[in-house]
């Protein structure tokens, strides 16, 4: 559903993102980990067709996002982890408008939208601006806003940062649902817990390059700790070395 | 409809739907006080519009020849305006816009999306041409009783005469995006813009049109504005704009050069969308890389605030203001237009020829010389206005780390304070003792003017800190935001009224003392007394105003902490 091939973005003379390569499957959970910096974001960022690739290509639900966008993007949802919406919009109001940016029309968008807004628990705020919205709450929003459109394919980053946990089990729980009815979602995420408990693979990014992919189990293996906790062995592969010098610096 | 450009639009008109249906503390006051000035420039230029034409209506075929000169002169001088204002325009709404994040990832036509920007950009590139242009376009076909012809003739003309140049400084901000990262060409074009702007001002000030007022220079007004065209002048639509306008003000109808006006506004917004559809994403695309930051570190300010003898602290937070400050172009480049105004004001004092009243030329020099220090007083209220009450507020999102940290808030207001205080002394004692020396006043007024001058930075800077603190708004884009805010509009209100009564506190003893003095007569004690009473009243409102503005400011931060 969503395929990335030899993808590369370069900053002047710096490369953010090497040649990356990753599918995700309908219906697959796919976990996207790395350090910061490491280029998850800018990966992202060009899958949502914000960023020109150097080179490379992504295909959305067999349309190239650089050749066919519209076709693309209809079929994706993209949580980025800074959001943008509209403060001096409502709730409900911002949601229609993005409905009608991907062509939603008639009487039934607002019933989807309080869909949605019930989903996401936010039905009570409907009519309240957006700037009165706390963080959790705004990320919620924007995930209605993804989900509104019955995307086939979901680019997510960084989607627990800032929630509560009851906020962090609801997300996990409509990612599990929309999952099951075949969407491909691909998230980035630094927490690794969230990481191993729902992601069905794995792909860890590194200084731009793809340095593991899998399952978790696969993973594991490759890290050479079979039994090991995701954290242990996501730190072996990426440099760990670092965490002591913290240590000592602390 | 959600298929057509406009419905990208509808964000912007809810949310002022929704801002004026939820108001704020203090909205109304300052839409009033907006709304006042509004309609006074209004009036003011629909009045000065229409005596002209009433003036050049006393000269037959000349005064056709030079109103005709005249239109096309303003829209020349839009031309020029709106070209620039296009491309500063079109960086923000083309590339640096928040919402094109969300934007982009929609399932939009690049075509759509263009449509939907560039009548945002010529929206806004031109909403201030309009508002100029109309009252004036008013007082000329008022007095020339124009049919309404002239007035829908104007309207239609208007448009495409915005299109042109829009377009034109958006193509240039396409091109500048795929050659140089956005925010370094936003950087650059502020500086440009602002040296631009100010060397014209003084350019205009320099012909000294004032001579051209005069009945005898009537032959050297034609030459003045014969001189304003050249051979390609007839080819800029701002002519074609002019002639248009012209021939319906005359009740007669121009075909070919409203085709020529409308023609080319299509061709540049059809020319304009191929450029977008082609370079648009790679700009975007390009807009969103951090530029490697190449900065100037300013070790010499590091070094004298090293030497200064002032705690850590406020050593810290003077360090980081002026770096801050100076490493924002959009901040400091707005400094070079001030400059240029303050050369203006100063030159206007050496070219007053007070010879041509020479009885009266040593009281209208002292009657100037409180003109001045109100002038002087009204520069550093728009100084304090636009510089010093933003500086609480600029703290931002990054307020917190103050907060956390064990500085007092008395500290931190009080270290604003003094960083903005120094600057807009030398520049306001500065400008008050150069025009006073020009002029050549009486000694006495130079001092009570450059006494006076200390006193009233002291009170503005502080009133300004204090409500700044009061009126913080921490999440504003940009220093204009916060001086436009409540809190910014009642500081110059408070400002304008100080400033008068200062005025009259000090402008009443210092003429009864050169009243007398003319005279060579002696001051009689009561009015002596009198005098005095004025000049400490004068120091005790200052003083106060200075002082209970701090502290008004420093409760705020603290009730803020609590």
């Amino acid at each position: 559903m969503i395929a990335v091939e030899h993808l590369v973005k370069q900053y002047g003379g710096f490369t953010a993102v090497d040649g990356v390569s990753l599918d995700v499957q309908p219906g697959e959970i796919h976990g996207f980990l790395g350090p910061n910096g490491a280029g998850k974001t800018t990966t992202l960022r060009m899958i949502a067709g914000l960023l020109k690739p150097t080179s490379g290509r992504v295909v959305v639900n067999g349309h190239d996002v650089g050749d066919e966008p519209e076709l693309a993007k209809a079929a994706l949802g993209f949580i980025p982890d800074r959001p943008f919406i509209y403060e001096k919009l409502t709730a409900g109001e911002f949601l229609r408008f993005h409905a009608g940016l991907y062509g939603f029309d008639g009487d039934d968008v607002m019933d989807r939208v309080h869909e949605m807004l019930d989903l996401f628990e936010l039905r009570r705020r409907e009519h309240d601006l957006v700037e009165s919205f706390s963080h959790g709450m705004k990320q919620r929003l924007v995930m209605c806003a993804a989900f509104l459109h019955r995307p086939r394919a979901v680019a997510v980053d960084e989607p627990m940062v800032g929630l509560d946990p009851r906020g962090a089990r609801l997300i996990k729980d409509v990612f599990r649902r929309m999952s099951e009815r075949g969407v491909a979602i691909l998230m980035s995420t630094h927490t690794l817990e969230v990481a191993q408990e729902m992601c069905h693979r794995l792909s860890i990014i590194l200084k731009g390059k793809i340095i593991a992919q899998g399952t978790v189990d696969e993973i594991r293996q490759l890290a050479g700790g079979a039994d090991d906790h995701l954290t242990s062995v996501f730190l072996r592969l990426t440099g760990g070395s670092a965490l002591q010098e913290l240590d000592e610096a602390v | 409809m959600k298929g057509a450009f406009t419905y990208l639009l509808l964000p912007a008109i809810w949310s002022s739907r929704n801002r004026a249906a939820r108001r704020q503390h203090g909205d109304l006051t300052r839409a009033l006080l907006f709304a006042a000035m509004g309609i006074g420039v209004f009036a003011a230029l629909f009045f000065a519009s229409a005596w002209v034409t009433w003036q050049l209506d006393g000269y037959e075929e000349l005064g056709d020849y030079l109103l005709r000169l005249g239109l096309s002169w303003i829209f020349m001088t839009f031309l020029a305006f709106l070209t620039f204002s296009g491309i500063v325009t079109a960086l923000s709404t083309f590339f640096l816009s928040d919402d094109l994040r969300l934007l982009l990832t929609a399932p939009i036509a690049a075509r759509r999306l263009f449509y939907a920007r560039f009548a945002k950009t010529v929206a806004q590139s031109s909403w201030m041409v309009i508002v100029f242009i109309t009252p004036v376009l008013l007082g000329v076909g008022v007095v020339r009783c124009a049919s309404a012809t002239f007035y829908i003739t104007s309207a239609l003309t208007i448009l495409p005469f915005a299109i042109i140049p829009v377009a034109v400084g958006t193509a240039s901000t396409l091109l500048l995006v795929n050659v140089f990262p956005a925010r370094r060409a936003r950087d650059l074009l502020m500086l440009m813009g602002f040296l631009f702007v100010g060397s014209v001002v003084i350019l205009l000030r320099m012909l000294r049109p004032e001579q051209l007022m005069r009945a005898e220079s009537l032959p050297d007004l034609t030459g003045f504005f014969s001189s304003l065209q050249s051979p390609l002048t007839p080819l800029l639509p701002s002519f074609w704009a002019g002639e248009l306008v012209f021939a319906s003000l005359k009740g007669g109808w121009d075909p070919m050069h409203a085709g020529a006006l409308w023609s080319t506004a299509l061709v540049c917004c059809v020319g304009l969308r191929v450029a977008d559809e082609r370079w648009h994403f790679s700009g975007y695309s390009r807009s969103q890389e951090a530029p490697k930051a190449r900065f100037a570190r300013f070790r010499g300010i590091d070094l004298i605030a090293r030497t200064l003898p002032l705690s850590p602290v406020r050593k810290q937070l003077l360090v980081k203001d002026v770096k801050i400050f100076l490493r924002d172009v959009s901040q400091w480049s707005q400094l070079l237009l001030l400059l240029a105004l303050v050369l203006i004001y100063l030159y206007n004092f050496r070219v007053l020829d007070l010879g041509r009243i020479p009885y009266m030329s040593g009281f209208v020099k002292n009657v100037y010389a409180l003109l001045n220090l109100g002038m002087a007083g009204f520069v550093l209220a728009t100084v304090a206005v636009r510089f010093v009450f933003p500086m609480v507020s600029a703290e931002g999102r990054a307020f917190w780390l103050i907060r956390k940290s064990p500085v007092a808030m008395h500290d931190f207001l009080w270290s604003k304070f003094w960083t903005g205080l120094v600057p807009v002394l030398l520049l306001t004692e500065t400008l008050t003792i150069a025009a006073n020396e020009l002029l050549d006043v009486d000694p006495l007024l130079k001092g009570v003017a450059a006494i006076a001058i200390v006193f009233l930075s002291f009170a503005l800077v502080g009133l300004a800190t204090g409500l700044g603190a009061r009126y913080p708004r921490f999440t504003a884009d940009n220093p204009s935001e916060v001086s436009g805010s409540y809190g910014g509009v009642a500081f110059m209100v408070v400002a304008v009224l100080l400033v008068i009564a200062i005025i009259a506190l000090v402008g009443w003893p210092s003429t009864t003392y050169l009243y007398y003095q003319l005279r060579h007569r002696p001051i009689p004690s009561f009015r002596l007394a009198l005098m005095g009473t004025c000049f400490v009243g004068a120091i005790a409102l200052t003083v106060t105003t200075w002082l209970h503005g701090m502290r008004s400011g420093i409760r705020a931060l603290d009730a803020m902490s609590n």
